[in-house]
Order: structure tokens, then C-alpha cells, then sequence
């Protein structure tokens, strides 16, 4: 069963103090709201008391201000942090899209950067070859698919990431705002691609400032301020701008 | 696809089993990924090159001057057997090591964007690191292979004992390479400590120089070198026919030893690791 279970999840980033030949600017002040600490032991409390669960079709959209949490959360989400307490528990076969250039390398050419992100992916080169011309034809590259990734444009770029993030159906689905770089055209296309994604009984978590957009694709709203938790929009029809 | 993501809980409530055991299983999916750090090891060398006209021939041409010129300017006043061979297997492996250890201390800074936007276990880029040293020695060996030749080293079946010496000094690489990686993360002034390092071992090292029954600094530089022993278990028996033993012992228990250190290492910091980054 598809699933996301956060509880009182804190996340804190310790700021270590390395010896240091360096003169210290003593006109720091003691660190406070979500810096502590003093000296040594100074940390940032990136994320805080976090608790929400998502269930197989719910398309949560993650949103507030620059800094507010959004894709630390998704990170975690994705098992890149750790939390420092609380509990998280993710089932399902995962995907993310958190920067669109990650994972491509710029002179190898589009077909080629297709296998790499598959390989990075965990794909077998079976089902890389068997999915290449869904990828190619979806991402509307044509023959730019044959030219190195250099030469493409950062909606080019973005067509190709979403491209071959949704090609193996992953059951949940985390992306960070990077949408916004196709055209509009593309937007839509992939709006349906998430659509159909989340109804195959799929998980997806859009971290964005495009309310529009959140509005558009998601059934769900959570929103962050300075890492945590300010409100939770069951229904989108209740979130406003 | 990768694993799903298992339940995370906080690190502090992990005692040092399970965190033993998080880094084995980081170390066995990183090892089934070998497709990625193969596919990726061989973009960098092609990356490295791509715009050249001789490619990746400039690492066979690098070699080859460094070994030249050594055999050129110190073969005098030696009196050693085959000095050539000495030079040419002694830069091989010192190649492999310099160039394994100085990209090691950098290699989670470099790889930051990889390790906080993917979940490629930690052990993937040790892997791309170890293979893609290995694919640029692979230039220089044919450089040494053709010294030998040119030298008039006969082939012997000896030659075996170094390629074992090789496979040893291959085991222990991604041993080194996690040490100095975390090393390298948690302490950046460290990467210039071993840069430095790797530039005074080319001197410290007997690379180009010998024993030769010496006393005083030379001698101490040769007993108490490390690398010392990981370049004699390569190259004496191609010069003498014959294994040395006590250094291959030697360089077994180094390599065991790296080993044990890295996986305390690695167990200790791995989860760390990205929120130092």
C-alpha cells in the first residue's frame, strides 16, 4: 500500500565550529528563533514537529516563503536527510525531480544522459531500451535527443528530467518547482502525466510558489513557515491565496 | 528503481550495530550499482578529454615523459639491475595512489549536488573514484608494459605475483578512499594536507630511488613509507622473479586494517555526511 506517515518530525543541521587561524567577529548575538545555540553547539532547526500522512491518489502541494522548509521536507521525504527525532515512514517506490540539471552531463548527448539518469535511477538497461522512444517522443526533444545537453534550453532541459522521472510509473512522485521552466504547453502535458500518476493509486508532492499551479495539480496543501507547520488544507478547495 | 526509503528515525536512537549495518548494506547496493559507477567513471575520463585530438592518449604521453625523464636523468652512478623497469613499475602504482588519494579528499564536496538531490548510496562515487584512477592507469600500464619491453625485462610467470600485488592495491583503494573522503568532508583543510602530501611522496617515496643498503633519512623514508611496500609488491617480481612475501603480508594487514578503519569511519558518519556538505 502507497503511503507517507510523517511524525513530530524535527530536522536540525548542526553549524560546526572548526578551528580556525581566522579572527572571530565577536559581534555575532546569540543565535535565537530557529538559530540556537552558542559556541560549539549552535544548529538550525531546519524542520519542526512536522506531522502529516498521505494516502495512495493524494496530490499534496508543499508551500511558503523562501526558506519556509518546502524542499528539505521533500529531502527528507526522499531519504536524503535523516531526521534528527521523529518518525517517517515512506512506502512505495519513489522518484524526484529537486533540480533539473542533476544527474545530466552536459557534453553527453541526450540519449545518452537518458541511460545515465535510468542507471541512477536503479533501471535495468532492459527496461532503459525499452522505454527510450516513450522518453524521447514525451519529451518532444526530436532530434535534439542526438545532440549533447549543452545545446538545450532549460525548458528543453526540464522536458527531459520529467520525461524520464515519470517514464517507470513511480508509485510517489516529489518534485520542486522546477515545472515552472517548461512552456505551458508541456505543463499541461505533464499536469495529466501527474494526474495519471496519482490515479494509479500514486503519491505526488509538489513543492511550489505558483499557487496557480498548486491549485491546478493538487488535492492537498501543506503549508510551511520558517519549518513548520502553519496550516493543512485537506480540501483544496479551502486553500486561498 | 532504488529501494524504497525505508522508516528513518532520529540517528541519535542508533547504536553502532545498526549503524554498522546501514553502511554493509550502503556498501552491497553500492556494489550492485555497478552499472552507474562503471557508466559514470567512464563519462569522466571521456569528459576529461572530450575536446583533445589525441583524448585520453595524453595520459599514456604523461606517463611516459615522467618515466623517460626519470630514467634519462638518474640512471647513472645507480649500478642497479634493469633500472629502467624500477622507474616504469614504481610510477605505475605511485600514479594509482596519487591520483586515488588527492581527488579522495575532495570527492563528497565534488559530488554535493549528487548526494543531496539523488539516494545513490555513498559507495557509488568510492567506486566511480576507484575506477576511474584505475581506467587512467590502465594508460599508464601500457606505457610500463612497453618500457619493459623496450628494455629488454623478460616476461616471466612471476609477473603473476604482480598482478596479485595489483588486485591488493585494488582491494585496498576504496578502503583508503573512504577515510580520506570523510576525512576530506568533515575536515576541509585536510584536502591540502594531502595534496601536499602526495606531492612530497613522489620524493619520498622509491619511485625513482633505491635502497641500496643505505643508512640515515633514505633508509627510514623506505622503511617507514607505507607506499613502499605497495610499489615493491608490484614491481620486485618483475625485476627478481620472486614474491616478497613480507611485504605482500605487510600490505595485507595494511589493507585490513584500512579496511576495519573505513567501516568504523563510515558507520560513525555516513548519515552526517549530507548535512555537513
Amino acid at each position: 500500500m502507497v503511503s507517507i506517515e510523517v511524525e513530530n518530525l524535527q530536522l536540525t543541521y548542526p553549524l560546526r565550529n572548526r578551528p580556525s587561524l581566522a579572527l572571530r567577529d565577536r559581534r555575532i548575538p546569540e543565535m535565537t528563533g530557529r538559530l540556537r545555540g552558542q559556541g560549539r553547539h549552535r544548529y538550525v532547526i531546519a524542520l519542526d514537529g512536522i506531522t502529516f500522512s498521505l494516502n495512495a491518489g493524494d496530490r499534496l502541494g508543499l508551500v511558503g516563503s523562501n526558506g519556509s522548509g518546502k524542499t528539505t521536507l521533500l529531502k527528507v521525504l526522499y531519504g536524503i536527510y535523516p531526521p534528527t527525532s521523529g518518525t517517517v515512514k515512506v512506502s512505495g517506490r519513489v522518484d524526484a525531480l529537486f533540480n533539473i540539471n542533476l544527474g545530466f552531463r552536459r557534453e553527453a548527448t541526450g540519449r545518452r544522459n537518458i541511460e545515465l539518469r535510468g542507471l541512477i535511477n536503479g533501471w535495468t538497461p532492459k527496461q532503459i531500451s525499452e522505454r527510450m522512444d516513450e522518453i524521447v517522443e514525451f519529451s518532444e526533444l526530436g532530434e535534439f535527443i542526438d545532440l549533447p545537453f549543452k545545446s538545450y534550453s532549460q525548458g528543453m532541459a526540464a522536458r527531459l528530467a520529467f520525461s524520464v522521472a515519470t517514464a517507470l510509473d513511480p508509485e510517489i512522485l516529489l518534485m520542486d518547482e522546477w515545472i515552472g521552466a517548461g512552456d505551458r504547453k508541456f505543463q499541461e502535458k505533464a499536469r495529466a502525466r501527474m494526474t495519471e500518476l496519482a490515479a494509479k493509486a500514486g503519491i505526488i508532492v509538489l513543492a511550489s510558489h505558483n499557487h496557480g499551479l498548486i491549485k491546478r495539480t493538487c488535492s492537498k496543501v501543506l503549508e510551511l513557515d520558517n519549518g513548520r507547520v502553519t496550516a493543512f488544507y485537506d480540501k483544496i478547495e479551502d486553500f486561498k491565496e | 528503481m532504488l529501494p524504497c526509503t525505508p522508516t528513518m528515525r532520529a540517528d541519535d536512537k542508533m547504536s553502532m550495530p545498526p549503524k554498522l549495518k546501514d553502511a554493509l548494506s550502503d556498501i552491497r547496493t553500492g556494489l550492485g550499482l555497478w552499472r552507474v559507477w562503471m557508466a559514470l567513471a567512464h563519462e569522466d575520463i571521456g569528459d576529461q578529454h572530450r575536446r583533445t585530438t589525441l583524448g585520453p592518449i595524453w595520459l599514456l604521453i604523461t606517463y611516459l615523459s615522467f618515466a623517460c625523464t626519470f630514467i634519462f636523468l638518474f640512471d647513472r652512478g645507480h649500478g642497479a639491475t634493469n633500472y629502467p623497469a624500477h622507474v616504469a613499475t614504481g610510477l605505475l602504482v605511485w600514479f594509482f595512489i596519487m591520483e586515488t588519494l588527492t581527488q579522495s579528499a575532495t570527492l563528497f564536496t565534488r559530488e554535493e549536488s549528487f548526494i543531496k538531490g539523488t539516494r545513490l548510496p555513498f559507495s557509488v562515487y568510492v567506486m566511480r573514484l576507484m575506477v576511474r584512477s584505475t581506467i587512467r592507469d590502465g594508460y599508464a600500464l601500457v606505457g610500463c608494459l612497453a618500457i619493459l619491453f623496450v628494455s629488454g625485462t623478460t616476461f616471466s610467470f612471476a609477473w603473476g605475483w604482480s598482478a596479485l600485488g595489483l588486485l591488493l592495491i585494488l582491494l585496498t583503494a576504496p578502503a583508503a578512499i573512504i577515510i580520506i573522503a570523510f576525512l576530506g568532508a568533515f575536515i576541509p583543510d585536510s584536502q591540502f594536507v594531502v595534496a601536499n602530501s602526495m606531492r612530497l611522496g613522489m620524493f619520498l617515496t622509491p619511485i625513482f630511488w633505491m635502497h641500496d643498503g643505505a643508512s640515515g633519512v633514505r633508509a627510514f623514508f623506505y622503511d617507514w613509507n607505507p607506499f613502499t611496500y605497495f610499489i615493491e609488491i608490484v614491481r620486485i617480481p618483475v625485476i627478481t622473479g620472486q614474491m616478497p612475501w613480507q611485504a605482500f603480508t605487510l600490505c595485507l594487514v595494511m589493507c585490513l586494517v584500512l579496511w576495519v578503519v573505513a567501516l568504523t569511519v563510515f558507520a560513525l558518519l555516513r548519515r552526517d555526511l549530507v548535512r555537513v556538505l
